[in-house]
């Protein structure tokens, strides 16, 4: 059994973990084309005063989480709406995943050409009339609140948490939901203690995915984000081409730090579903 | 297993932003590299024979639309009759490329996979620092007869002693850019007359977020003024001389900053991003190093019709740009034939002509022979552009990269983030 595994483990075992201890190394300043160097947790310290990436950890929080949560809360409506059409499911169903394919940096290309200042939103605003001219129409690329970075996410997000909702939206959910109906459950009660409970494990895996992933987006954020304050993989990429070679450890311990941050919060959606999951169906209250 | 594989999946997806930083490799594998046999420079034909067969991996900033058609077309075309494909890697940045020879230094690859890289001063300093770079050749090429390795504001890059370690094939000069209905002559003469200009008309003017290219110069132009020229600031890097008047420059760049584009809430990351607000009519004005792309960009209908260059009166900064070789390189002798190439008088010719990047030309015209000065002299003069000889007069050098790195940090801290 564990040599049956192997050859899905190696891949892992060398490359991400191999590529996690050569980052780790770099970051404690193993520099060899430098000439020896002493290890030290200096990266480390330097970081804490940075001003770059004191900003940037509220940035990213803020932006992975709003991300995540607009995007688990459409996706678990549209799929609730999807299972309700009748005739036209598959077509509505395929319209819906219709941009899971597309790759981020597509995205966050179009979301560009959509809502910058030359964008299609605001020649349209001209066009009406709502602004004299296309650059005085609101900032939504390059803003303060990422508000186009946010509006990427959702874009690529939605249909993933919701391809996985509708997955678990079986028949025999629809059974149960039935037998509740038939005990004199209304709409709401019928949500709340049948529904959710069955498309939790779903939302929640699919939302940690999700977290992760726009925690350490680089793409998105330097396309559509400001110079500072900007994400932190955005200023690890920063440090990482900074002229002077030895920004080059405070690059690798940014990305240490996001690698740890995302594994803790890992471990913890691990802990956190165990528990509920394992009460089983109606048990939360 | 489910249970197994959950921690797992778990790790891949927190690994990746390090792998993304980590795993920085792979490239295209090409055709014939070298022989072992050492390359000999001094020997030219071996070095061409060396090359028949070889594709050079030339690592350079891809994002002037002429200069790319320059090389893909002219520069291309010339190596294609030697037997040597022409390969442009397009890259935003030249630490991209830096980076990449780094990351196959210390993996101990042999053959590298950057034959080439057009190279600006910090950068070829980060590269001296890391002894990355296959020197002593410059000198040996035909066409270094045109070049005059004496004049120290070729000998130096940046203020660091270039040692044959790479050859130059570019002048740059900066400009101002302006839309001609928007500021008038009189707006154009100045550091102090812009920014007048800009407080007047807020939101119409911009710069690129140092450590941008771009930015960084403009940064500097505004620098010098500060401080009442470069001249100063030539040799190494003194902080008694910086302090003052770096304070001074923050002080004026902090007072501009409402007035700038966006009301300078943020700055653009990128020159591409600055010549697309200029395009789209955002703003009026905006500094290039490029200097005699400006028509270019018109007749390619990049820039709007109209557009006009400017110098200071103070002057602007320019430099020479330069391309260097990595010691690994799998393809020098190709590498060798193309830096040979660019410095050509036909090339050079083209490439001040305006069909190319439009850039001034590294070589010593009184060493070509007649027709090639003729050529030279009868190059055309657009209305958009500062003739070349005004250019030259006016040229402020570079300073070392040690200032250059120092305001760049400072205007982070001082400008961008306050």
């Amino acid at each position: 059994m564990p040599l049956l595994l192997a050859p899905a483990l190696l891949p892992i075992v060398v490359l991400f973990l191999g590529g996690f201890a050569f980052g780790v190394a770099q970051s404690l300043g193993y520099q060899p084309y430098l000439g020896s160097r002493p290890v030290s947790l200096a990266a480390y310290r330097a970081l804490a005063g940075d001003p770059a990436v004191r900003a940037a950890v509220g940035l990213t929080f803020r932006i992975a989480l709003v991300s995540t949560l607009v995007s688990a809360v459409l996706a678990v409506v549209s799929a609730l709406l999807i299972r309700r059409t009748g005739r036209g499911r598959r077509l509505v169903t395929l319209l819906f995943q219709v941009n899971l394919p597309v790759p981020h940096l597509v995205g966050a290309v179009s979301m560009l050409l959509l809502l910058g200042q030359s964008g299609l939103l605001a020649r349209l605003g001209h066009a009406v009339g709502l602004v004299r001219a296309p650059a005085d129409f609101p900032a939504l690329t390059a803003d303060r609140f990422g508000v186009a970075i946010v509006a990427e996410y959702v874009w690529k997000e939605v249909p993933f948490i919701g391809v996985v909702v509708l997955a678990a939206l079986t028949g025999a959910v629809a059974e149960i939901e039935d037998a509740a109906r038939s005990l004199g459950a209304g709409p709401w009660q019928q949500f709340r203690h049948v529904t959710l409970p069955l498309i939790t494990p779903a939302v929640l895996s699919t939302s940690v995915i999700v977290f992760a992933f726009t925690f350490g987006s680089y793409e998105v954020p330097v396309l559509l984000g400001r110079p500072f304050p900007a994400t932190l993989p955005v200023v690890a990429y920063q440090s990482y081409v900074d002229v002077d070679l030895a920004a080059r450890p405070q690059a690798m311990a940014i990305a240490v730090v996001i690698t740890v941050l995302v594994g803790l919060l890992v471990l913890v959606y691990l802990r956190l579903s165990e528990r509920w999951l394992g009460r089983g169906l109606g048990g939360r209250r | 297993m489910t249970r197994a594989r959950r921690p797992l999946a778990a790790a891949a997806l927190a690994l990746a932003p390090v792998l993304v930083l980590a795993g920085c490799g792979g490239g295209s594998s090409s055709t014939k590299t070298d022989a072992t046999a050492r390359l000999d420079p001094a020997n030219w034909a071996s070095v061409q024979k060396a090359a028949r067969g070889q594709t050079v991996n030339w690592y350079m900033y891809g994002g002037e639309e002429p200069l790319n058609s320059f090389v893909n077309g002219y520069v291309a075309g010339r190596l294609k009759k030697r037997g040597v494909t022409l390969n442009q890697v397009k890259i935003n940045d030249t630490v991209e490329a830096v980076n990449k020879v780094l990351g196959e230094k210390q993996a101990g690859k042999k053959n590298g996979s950057v034959d080439m890289i057009w190279i600006n001063g910090e950068n070829f300093a980060t590269g001296v620092q890391a002894k990355l770079w296959y020197c002593g050749y410059p000198a040996k090429l035909p066409n270094s007869k045109y070049i005059d390795y004496s004049d120290p504001a070729l000998a130096n890059d940046f203020g660091l002693p270039v040692r044959g370690c790479e050859t130059p094939w570019q002048r740059t000069t900066s400009v101002l850019v302006y839309n001609p209905a928007k500021l008038g002559a009189g707006d154009v003469t100045s550091v102090a007359s812009l920014f007048a200009w800009a407080k007047r008309h807020p939101g119409r003017f911009t710069y690129p977020a140092p450590p941008d290219f771009t930015g960084s110069m403009a940064v500097r132009t505004f620098f010098y003024d500060a401080a009442g020229g470069p001249q100063q600031f030539l040799g190494g890097f003194d902080r008694r001389r910086y302090t003052a008047p770096a304070a001074k420059l923050w002080d004026r760049l902090n007072a501009l900053e409402p007035s700038l584009w966006r009301r300078g809430t943020t700055y653009p990351a990128g020159q591409p991003d600055v010549t697309k607000l200029f395009n789209n009519g955002e703003i009026d004005a905006y500094l290039t190093y490029d200097s005699t792309a400006v028509q270019s960009g018109i007749d390619q209908g990049t820039l709007p019709k109209g557009t006009r260059s400017a110098v200071f009166t103070a002057g602007n900064i320019g430099n020479y740009s330069y391309t260097a070789i990595p010691a690994d390189a799998a393809h020098k002798a190709a590498a060798m034939l193309l830096a040979n190439e660019l410095i050509s008088p036909a090339a050079q010719l083209v490439n001040a002509g305006g069909q190319g990047a439009g850039f001034t030309p590294v070589l010593v015209t009184s060493r070509l022979d007649a027709a090639d000065q003729a050529r030279f002299r009868s190059l055309p003069q657009p209305p958009s552009q500062v003739p070349l000889d005004v250019l030259a007069m006016h040229t402020l050098p570079e300073v070392s990269s040690a200032y250059v790195t120092a305001l760049e940090k400072d205007w982070k801290a001082n400008v961008l983030q306050k």
